[in-house]
């Protein structure tokens, strides 16, 4: 299977293949070498998926969680089911409908009818990485739940609380068409994603080595018959990296240097956001931070120890476009929120302070 | 039995058809000074009523007349009519109906005798009344279609208003606080720059400049940012300029092997003209 993505190409790849060349030292050649060895991993089943990879390090890096957004059938589950083998994570993956319940996913507690007493049943979220898959299609009570539980990280039953394992990284997933009996995730809830990617097609060089790979599969016995082998069965138990690893990258991240001139950028692009005419809902001061922190890890994946511009400029859309809305002459007029935030990217460069006067 | 003379027979059939007369006048007297009446709103009726004269009827009337009257049916009784009235009052008092009789013919109706009828009201004295209604003549503005039109020639004008007034206006002023071109806005900042005094705030205005210089430099102004600052990355000279950039503003401490004064040296005179747009 493959994945593509709208904001990744071939001269950015290059670019970060530079960084890895230019590595200095300054990260710890354990975790470089985890991090490449994830990749590889994740490589050897999903193809063309070095962006959203990326993307998921991230999140896992840092704490976040990442929402995904792409038509059916680009390799969401089995990327993220074939990252969680690579890292020795818990893995779980809940498709939402719109009858599913909060205790669905939470838990709930039940009668044991051999000791006559109430016992918690924990639900899927009790994990390491989870897979929401069409969030968009359950209630807004079911995703309230969930993105309460994302934030404080803790999930209360019946009387009692409970500490989610960690890491703990929701991977949720929303199918861009088909919005017939869907609930559109509100803003302040979008806002608790750390990072909003947009799945595209694969490229046509991509799509035929997934073809090329899925010829190979065969069919693999079972009791007395045989079933087909899917790209599922080629994920192998043996990770390649430990929890502990991912802690030293995890506590990595916050060695990663910012200087005074990123907060500059950042704090720039935000005030862009509440500024900019065609924008009725600017950028929160979460999303500052979630800039912040996806830049640390980016720069961190990319080999240095210090977040560039770069950083920035890759991550903007992924990190401030789900959490802008454009206000009704905007929308009247055309223009589109990654227009906008092109457009806003290209203003913080180049545009003086604007002053209007009749 | 004793037989009665002829002329005491005569005499009594006289005094019999006298006093029968009499009686008669007497009765119709006492019916027509028996005033009728009824009460305000309900009609009252009298039949047969005999008026000399040629034939009556009941003349028209207006809103304030305070009896209705009504001829029911009028019979011919010899030169004279016999009439059927029917009447109701609206206002209490006593009436002479014959006030409410004309003449087929238009002849006079000063010959006919009265017929009085009495109307009274079941309101108790004093009764507080409601204030006549008054119909005011509104203000004539020229007609109804006029006024509508008046109207719609209103709604139009404030609706082009409105359309106006929220519309950017072309004559609205755009003025930078900053100088307007970008060179004129990158000379200072790197002009402090070589010198070392360019605030530590500023830093990244003078990137950002800088990496906007490359991005019309090389025209990819309209492309991505992420894969602009890749291909810029990817460029040799802006490459060159921004990883040095890079280690001086971005590295733990700076790179003091970074020379700012011949880094940022060919950006201390940019010519005007070499970046088109004006970052306005």
């Amino acid at each position: 299977m493959s994945s593509g993505s709208t904001n990744h190409d071939a001269a950015r790849d290059d670019a970060r293949l530079a960084d890895f060349a230019s590595t200095d030292g300054a990260v710890p050649e354990e975790t470089l070498q985890f991090i490449a060895d994830v990749r590889a991993r994740v490589g050897q089943i999903v193809v063309g998926q070095d962006v959203v990879v990326e993307r998921l390090l991230i999140a896992l890096f840092t704490g976040g969680h990442v929402l995904l957004q792409g038509v059916p059938g680009i390799a969401k589950t089995l990327l993220a089911s074939t990252l969680s083998h690579a890292i020795d994570l818990e893995f779980a993956r809940v498709q939402f409908t719109i009858d599913l319940l909060p205790s669905d996913i939470l838990g709930s507690e039940v009668l044991d009818q051999s000791t006559n007493r109430f016992r918690i049943d924990k639900g899927p979220i009790f994990t390491n990485l989870l897979l929401a898959d069409e969030i968009n299609r359950a209630a807004p009570k079911v995703q309230g739940a969930l993105l309460e539980a994302m934030q404080e990280r803790k999930v209360t039953i019946g009387k009692e609380t409970f500490k989610l394992p960690t890491p703990f990284l929701v991977i949720a997933t929303q199918n861009p068409v088909e919005q017939a009996g869907t609930f559109d995730l509100p803003e302040a809830q979008l806002d608790r994603f750390m990072l909003c990617h947009r799945l595209d097609y694969p490229k046509p060089d991509e799509e035929k080595e997934v073809l090329r790979r899925n010829m190979k599969l065969g069919v693999r016995r079972e009791d007395r018959g045989a079933i087909a082998r899917t790209e599922f069965d080629m994920i192998t138990d043996e990770p390649v990296g430990s929890t502990d690893q991912l802690v030293s990258a995890m506590e990595a991240v916050h060695g990663v240097h910012v200087s005074e001139t990123f907060l500059d950028h950042v704090i720039a692009l935000v005030a862009q956001t509440r500024e900019h005419p065609a924008l009725e809902l600017g950028a929160s001061p979460r999303a500052g931070i979630a800039l912040l922190k996806s830049a640390r890890a980016r720069a961190l994946i990319h080999g240095r120890d210090y977040v560039v511009p770069e950083d920035l400029f890759a991550l903007a859309e992924d990190v401030i476009l789900h959490r802008i809305r454009l206000n009704y002459e905007a929308l009247a007029d055309g223009r589109t929120g990654p227009g906008v935030l092109e457009e806003m990217l290209r203003e913080i460069g180049t545009a003086a302070k604007k002053a209007r006067l009749v | 039995m004793a037989t009665l003379p002829r002329a005491s027979l005569v005499t009594v059939w006289i005094v019999v058809g006298v006093a029968m007369a009499l009686s008669y006048r007497t009765a119709s007297a006492a019916s027509l000074a028996e005033t009728p009446s009824t009460t305000v709103g309900v009609s009252g009726r009298i039949e047969q009523v005999k008026l000399p004269g040629s034939e009556l009827e009941a003349k028209p009337i207006d809103e304030t007349s305070p009896i209705v009257l009504r001829i029911a049916g009028s019979f011919p009784h010899g030169t004279d009519w016999r009439y059927d009235l029917v009447y109701y009052g609206l206002e209490p008092g006593t009436y002479d109906l014959t006030g409410w009789l004309q003449r087929k013919d238009g002849s006079p109706t000063e010959d006919l005798p009265p017929i009085e009828v009495e109307v009274t009201s079941v309101l108790p004295p004093g009764q507080i009344e409601p204030n006549p209604l008054e119909s005011v003549e509104t203000p004539n503005l020229g007609g109804y279609e006029t006024l509508l039109t008046v109207l719609a020639v209103l709604w139009s004008l404030g609706f082009l208003t409105i359309l106006i007034v929220r519309r950017p206006r072309s004559d609205v002023v755009t003025m930078t606080v900053q100088p307007r071109t970008l060179a004129d806005r990158l000379r200072p900042l790197v002009e402090r720059a070589i010198a070392g005094d360019l605030p530590e705030g500023r830093t990244a205005e003078l990137e950002r400049a800088l990496i906007a210089y490359w991005r019309k430099r090389l025209g990819i102004e309209t492309m991505p940012a992420s894969e602009a600052i890749a291909r810029l990355h990817a460029h040799e000279e802006a490459g060159a300029l921004l990883r040095a950039l890079e280690r001086w503003l971005h590295r733990p401490g700076g790179d003091p092997d970074v020379d700012v004064a011949r880094l940022l040296a060919p950006y201390q005179d940019v010519p005007e003209n070499a970046l088109e747009s004006k970052a306005t």
